[in-house]
């Protein structure tokens, strides 16, 4: 695993998570992943492409902790995964997204992100590229923990193994 | 004080809106892109548009404003992930008064709404 290009990915998850829930997330050890299983019920999910890069990052909740999020983030409480609170996944996923790929623009590797999709169901499956390995790192936030997972590939070279 | 809302995000619309009302501004509208956001322009003081949305993108819906002769002299903040600063160049360029990149907190939401009302 190349660290300079797995970092920005983790300052923009604790800068995120920071401003926009007032939370300081407690990152704990990255591991390789083995297979396409998340043990979320809910997952924000954003490719990015360019011509020598390609990969894409996700952050998976439990449902306890996407309704808190939830709430913390409009002041609203819910108790089911309801369009608003797949809509605040999606949009926190696009954050983090958006803020790795400013880190990186700095450092000359330029990219598009996609729209944010959301995935909702008990142990769902995501589908990273193909051929790259799958870097997660778990994350608790007070009580709760959820995973960001990045897999990216540049000039030729799997990135996140 | 007129002030309309723009992002595709309805997240993202209700913490602004949230972060404005708090802070004693009432007379606020929402819009889920620039189509949506043209439609709603008569009598705006300020417009919070962010970048990225389907059907009419914020700096699409920048220029159109611009280029109005009714309300083409409106204050604009750009509200955005798109942080990188060739992108904060072109916004500027195409006519915004100020850039937020995304995440960001309350009290620089609000300074910068201050500074334009």
């Amino acid at each position: 695993m190349e660290v300079k290009y797995i970092n920005p990915f983790m300052t923009s998850v604790m800068n995120t998570m920071e401003m926009m829930l007032g939370i300081n997330p407690e990152r704990q050890a990255p591991y390789l992943k083995k297979d396409k299983l998340t043990k979320g019920d809910i997952t924000g999910l954003i490719g990015f492409a360019e011509k020598n890069v390609t990969g894409s990052v996700a952050l998976s909740f439990t449902r306890e902790a996407a309704l808190w999020i939830y709430e913390l983030m409009t002041g609203d409480a819910k108790d089911k995964l309801s369009r608003e609170v797949q809509d605040s996944i999606g949009e926190l996923t696009n954050i983090v997204a958006g803020g790795a790929k400013t880190a990186l623009a700095e450092d000359g590797l330029s990219f598009h992100i996609s729209i944010p999709s959301v995935i909702v169901g008990k142990d769902h499956l995501i589908s990273h590229k193909l051929d790259i390995p799958v870097v997660a790192i778990p994350f608790k936030l007070n009580e709760h923990t959820f995973l960001m997972e990045v897999s990216m590939k540049v000039l030729g070279k799997n990135i996140t193994q | 004080m007129k002030i309309l809302v723009v992002d595709d995000s309805i997240t993202m619309r209700r913490i602004i809106l949230n972060n404005l009302k708090a802070s004693g501004y009432s007379d606020l509208a929402e819009a889920g892109n620039g189509v949506e956001a043209l439609s709603l322009m008569n009598g705006v003081d300020l417009v919070l548009t962010d970048w990225n949305m389907p059907v009419m993108d914020g700096l699409t819906l920048v220029k159109e404003i611009r280029s109005n002769p009714t309300f083409g002299s409106v204050p604009i903040i750009m509200i955005t992930t798109e942080g990188a600063k060739d992108e904060v160049l072109t916004a500027l360029k195409e006519g915004v008064n100020d850039y937020i990149v995304k995440p960001f907190t309350k009290s620089v939401l609000v300074e910068k709404v201050e500074a334009l009302t």
